[in-house]
């Protein structure tokens, strides 16, 4: 009988592998090879003309060519896939240390990423957001926080007033809140008032006509002065990390009394003011009418102070000026 | 105020403790410390010599050449100064010696005669700065001696803060007695007795006002203008004072060591009676300086016989100054009105050491004290004949005493102090105090003004105890994690507007009088009369101009185009809303929009923004807002819109005018937009509900209308929705196109039922009902195939 010439067959599949160019020509391949209309299958249709013995030993010999063929497209396949995509992936790279979209910052102003910061902090013990007028009368700026009508701090040179008759001026202090959120809410108070704050200095290094303060009162029935300290501590340690020293140095403000400024120590060990405080004074709670039994602290920080202290900023001007190679970076 | 180590141990033995010590001694009683400086000798091998002989040098005139004895040997050195005769004791720089800032003295050739050394001047040896030639000391003082032992020239300089309620640690003195109770160590009293040896010849009156409780003074004759002594100078130069002459020097060191400012007069230049009195208006006085003041009557003088020679407390006359002439003196100490000191001080701008104190508070008691210090120190100098001390005294001032009930301590700072401490306490500081089972009594002492009441002497015990020795404990306010609208709205604005590529800005409260009128000619501006900047007189109001201002910085700077907003007060002193007496200022969100925005990937194009860039952020910004036109100064014709919620109108926004644009010099278009945030709820403005999802099929309508140029679309898609209340709706613009015969609308309803599916006829219904309605309401035709625009 006459054999197919299975090596041509072979030959000739190795051909057609070899010029394959997409990954659905291998089931035409399967299909031309070992299909119903391939010369495999018209050989086995030749097989039951055979004798016994011949069928026998040419039926092997099919299943064995067969085998190979499948064998060979499978492996093609294969390596076709793995070449396909190992090199798809080897034509592609790229730099990535090229930041082409600038993700750095979160978009906020730092002195409101700042403000916030301390407000979510006090927030977390107890105190609401307070706010009062910025161009305020002298009467709550100076009067009613106990500042007698000589105190130089009332002086054209360091105020900035509305009004011939010196009646109205910018707040100089946070501390005007403190007046105005008494005058309209009973006790016992516990509140916290960031906001603007204006004095006659011109924008340089380490002044600026309008910065921010934080303001913070606590007017209950039973409140100490060791309750002013463990709650500003809180604070400190909240903002700067538990590791931070602190330490209490009398001062004296015309509205607290006790009064205090809080310094905390630095990375280099010199000692940073960073807020003022004390119990509130007597006169103060008076002029709102609170009754006695009622006393407390106030405190007062620099929210630019702190943005200086915890990015290390060396110019208060940065913070009014806008320029964008700044603003990005917070 | 500066203070020198060795000066206070005058008063208290601290010379034996570590000057860190007394910085933190300092520290805890309330004195910052602006500065410290550890004092040593900025010279090496200096000697104390003795000028044995004088004579000229062969080939020079404007130097001698001296022969100075250092007990050990005569060296000849040449010198330059010519302000000391022989027999002047000297500090000596022998050869292999070091003068001022390490600068080395040897053997020198001097046009051919050789100096073994110099003689040294102040300066020269950074005491002080005295360039008029070289230092003489006095011949107490054993020749040979080390230069270095004969004054305190290891010492430690503090620069401190004394805080206004203190005046009475204006002083050397002041400082001790606070000190001598932090280390339980006794005050020194120091005191004088004096033998006065002349008549006084001029009178004194304090005069009949009360700005005046005390004028005392007394009269010295018979001594010499010269230098004072050089402990003196040393001390005065150390603490910042500058050093002139014996006179000047000696009232000086006395207003340093105990507070007690004194003034000098040349006693031969009087003629009647020295009192006290108000100014007149228009008054005038030459004074020291040698400039004419006009005087109010408000100003306190001195007066001789009635005419002005001094403004009291603040400065001296011109007629009555000291000289180098001057042959008697009478020394003025007195007590002037602390008030009264101030206003003059700070009209004139004449602030000094003596208006300072004045103005604080000085001792009421201390002026007698005053005198006799200054007489001690003088006569301890030169032997000077000196007059009783005349005194006229009102005693107008006197302390209360006080009492209060011991709770109160417990009750204001959260701990007990003992019966002990207090006592202590209250006697070291000289504070006469009665402590009984329940109460303590006290009375302020004559220099102290800061303890009128209960809180001033448990702040006074809170501080010698220590602020830091008190517990810490944390109470939990009442509004736990309520920050409150104000703030809420803040960050919800804040955060949206950040997340979408917006900076935000913090620009300076004041503006010029154009940047409010070009957006806001309507309001009224604030005025600072006083302002810092003259052309920048008002305050903001509006957000607008500070934010082009700062688009237009970054553009041109940092060639950035891109968005900003800020959140800020501006002020309106128009008709009062909220308050009284003060303008409105209202909490207000501004932010800007370039039409050609820089592309936050730097590979991308400029991102290109139009007016539903600005509508859209808006939108998401408050999802109920509406839009309607109305032109407002500043804005494009057709861009310009109030922005309402509720039918309230809380701001306005588009297109800036072109012109605008123009002559701000802008490239690009810029859209803006303003709201004052006061007049929404956060409630208002955010999203708090859902829309259900039908289970049933939806119908679909695409219509189209024909409309009027300034028709708005979003009036017509809120209207369609409320004509079907119970359905799930989606209806939206998806074609908005203008032809030759009208601007046509094509508006998409999808619309599902919540409990059925809709029939053909049911949706016919719809339909109609829908273009029936629509077209009645807002009188427009929808477009049909027979009359169909395209």
């Amino acid at each position: 009988m006459a054999e197919l010439n299975f090596d041509k067959v072979l030959a000739s599949l190795r051909l057609r592998l070899d010029e394959v160019d997409s990954e659905n020509e291998f089931d035409e391949i399967v299909k031309e090879y070992l299909g119903k209309e391939s010369l495999l299958s018209e050989e086995r249709k030749k097989l039951s003309k055979l004798s016994k013995d011949d069928k026998k030993t040419y039926g092997e010999k099919l299943n064995t060519v067969n085998k190979s063929i499948s064998d060979n497209i499978q492996k093609a396949k294969k390596l076709y896939v793995d070449n396909k995509y190992s090199s798809l992936e080897e034509s592609e790279k790229d730099d990535v240390s090229i930041n082409w979209v600038s993700t750095q910052g979160s978009h906020r102003h730092v002195l409101s990423q700042v403000m916030d910061e301390v407000v979510d902090i006090f927030s977390s013990i107890g105190y609401e957001v307070a706010y009062g007028p910025e161009v305020e009368t002298s009467w709550h700026n100076f009067d009613a926080l106990n500042t007698p009508d000589w105190h130089p701090a009332r002086y054209e040179s360091d105020t900035l007033y509305t009004d011939k008759n010196l009646e109205h001026l910018l707040r100089t202090q946070t501390s005007t809140v403190q007046i105005r959120y008494m005058e309209n809410n009973e006790p016992p108070v516990y509140i916290v008032a960031p906001g603007r704050v204006f004095r006659s200095d011109q924008l340089d290094a380490t002044h600026s006509p309008v910065f921010h303060q934080l303001e913070g009162l606590a007017i209950d029935k039973d409140l100490k002065f060791t309750d002013l300290k463990g709650t500003l501590e809180y604070f400190v340690k909240k903002f700067f990390g538990d590791e931070i020293e602190t330490k209490f140095i009398p001062h004296f403000f015309p509205f607290t009394e006790p009064s205090a400024e809080v310094l905390v120590k630095w990375n280099n060990g010199e000692w940073l003011e960073i807020l003022g405080c004390g119990m509130v004074d007597p006169n103060v709670l008076k002029h709102v009418g609170y009754p006695k039994e009622y006393q407390g602290f106030a405190w007062g920080v620099g929210i630019e102070r702190l943005a200086m202290l915890k990015y290390q900023i060396d110019h208060i001007k940065n913070f009014y000026d806008n320029d964008i190679r700044f603003l990005e970076q917070f | 105020m500066k203070i020198l180590k060795s000066w206070l141990n005058d008063w208290i033995n601290i010379n034996d403790i570590h000057s860190d010590d007394i910085s933190e001694a300092l520290e805890s009683l309330g004195f910052e410390i602006e500065s410290r400086l550890d004092k040593q000798p900025n010279y090496k091998n200096i000697v104390v010599g003795k000028v044995v002989e004088i004579y000229p040098h062969p080939n020079a005139d404007k130097v001698r050449v001296t022969k100075v004895d250092v007990g050990s040997k005569v060296y000849e050195i040449v010198c330059g100064a010519w302000n000391f005769d022989i027999n002047a004791v000297v500090p000596v720089a022998l050869p292999n010696s070091e003068i001022k800032d390490g600068f080395k003295i040897d053997k020198r050739d001097i046009r051919g005669v050789e100096s073994n050394g110099m003689i040294c001047s102040a300066s020269e040896l950074d005491l002080w700065d005295d360039h008029e030639g070289i230092l003489k000391l006095s011949d107490q003082i054993r020749i040979g001696s080390d230069f270095s032992t004969t004054y305190a020239s290891v010492d430690t300089v503090w620069e401190i803060g004394v805080t206004p309620n203190r005046g009475d640690c204006m002083s050397h003195l002041g400082i001790a007695r606070e000190l001598s109770n932090y280390f339980n160590k006794p005050l020194e009293q120091n005191d004088i007795k004096l033998k006065p040896n002349i008549e006084s010849i001029i009178k004194v009156n304090s005069g009949k006002t009360n700005a005046c409780n005390a004028y005392l003074s007394v009269e010295i004759e018979n001594f010499d203008i010269s230098d004072s002594d050089i402990k003196i100078r040393y001390r005065l130069s150390s603490v910042g004072v500058r050093v002139i002459n014996n006179v000047v020097d000696y009232t000086n060191y006395v207003l340093h060591d105990i507070g007690q400012p004194l003034h000098a007069f040349d006693r031969d230049k009087l003629f009647g009676t020295i009192s006290v009195r108000k100014a007149e208006d228009n008054e005038i006085l030459k004074t020291l300086d040698e400039q004419e003041r006009k005087l109010s009557n408000e100003d306190l003088i001195i007066t001789d016989n009635d005419s002005p020679i001094a403004l009291a407390g603040v400065m001296g006359g011109y007629e009555t100054e000291v000289t180098d002439a001057t042959k008697n003196l009478l020394i003025e100490s007195a007590y002037f009105d602390k008030v009264s000191i101030m206003k003059t001080s700070r009209k004139l701008n004449l602030i000094s050491d003596a208006s300072i104190r004045f103005e604080r508070g000085i001792d009421y008691e201390l002026q007698q004290k005053g005198l006799m210090r200054f007489i001690t120190i003088f006569n301890n100098d030169q032997e000077i004949n000196y007059s009783e001390i005349l005194s006229s005294t009102k005693n107008s001032i006197s302390h209360d005493v006080v009492s209060f009930n011991k709770n109160d301590i417990t009750n204001i700072l959260g701990a007990e102090l003992s019966d002990e401490f207090v006592k202590q306490t209250l006697d070291k500081l000289q504070i006469e105090s009665d402590i009984s089972n329940d109460e303590i009594s006290f009375r302020s002492p004559s220099w102290r003004y800061d303890l009128e009441r209960p809180i001033d002497l448990i702040e006074e015990l809170a501080k010698h105890y220590g602020f830091n020795n008190f517990d810490s404990t944390l109470p939990i306010g009442n509004n736990l994690h309520k920050k409150g609208e104000y703030w809420n709205k803040r960050s919800y604005i804040s955060n949206l507007l950040s997340n979408n590529n917006f900076y935000e800005v913090q620009t300076l409260s004041f503006a010029d009088n154009e940047s409010n009128e070009i957006f806001t000619p309507e309001k009224k501006p604030v005025t600072v009369i006083n302002p810092i900047d003259q052309t920048k007189n008002h305050l903001r109001t509006n957000l607008l101009s500070s934010l082009i201002s700062t688009y237009k910085y970054n553009y041109e700077n940092n060639s950035q185009s891109l968005k900003y907003y800020e959140i800020n007060n501006v002020y309106d002193d128009g008709k009062h809303h909220l308050y009284k007496s003060i303008p409105n200022q209202e909490y207000t969100l501004g932010l800007l929009i370039p039409e050609n925005e820089n592309n936050p990937d730097s590979r991308g194009m400029l991102l290109q923004n139009d007016i539903h860039t600005l509508t859209n952020i808006v939108n998401y910004l408050i999802p109920s807002v509406q839009f309607e036109h109305l032109l407002r100064p500043g804005f494009h014709k057709n861009y310009s819109y109030v922005i309402k919620v509720n039918e309230k109108i809380i701001g306005y926004m588009g297109k800036l005018s072109y012109k605008l644009q123009s002559s701000l010099n802008l490239e690009t278009s810029l859209y803006i937009m303003q709201i004052n945030t006061e007049k929404v709820l956060l409630s208002e403005i955010q999203k708090n509900s859902y829309k259900p999802l039908s289970s049933y099929p939806f119908i679909k309508f695409d219509l189209s209308f024909a409309v009027k140029d300034d028709f708005i679309a979003s009036t017509l898609i809120s209207f369609i929705e409320n004509l079907l209340p119970d359905n799930e709706n989606n209806i939206s613009i998806f074609d908005d196109f203008t032809n030759e015969k009208s601007r046509n609308l094509g508006i998409r309803i999808i619309t599902r039922n919540y409990n059925k599916t809709y029939t053909d006829e049911e949706n016919g219904e719809i339909l109609d009902m829908i273009v029936k309605n629509v077209e009645s309401k807002f009188s427009i035709k929808l477009n049909t195939k027979e009359n169909n625009a395209t």
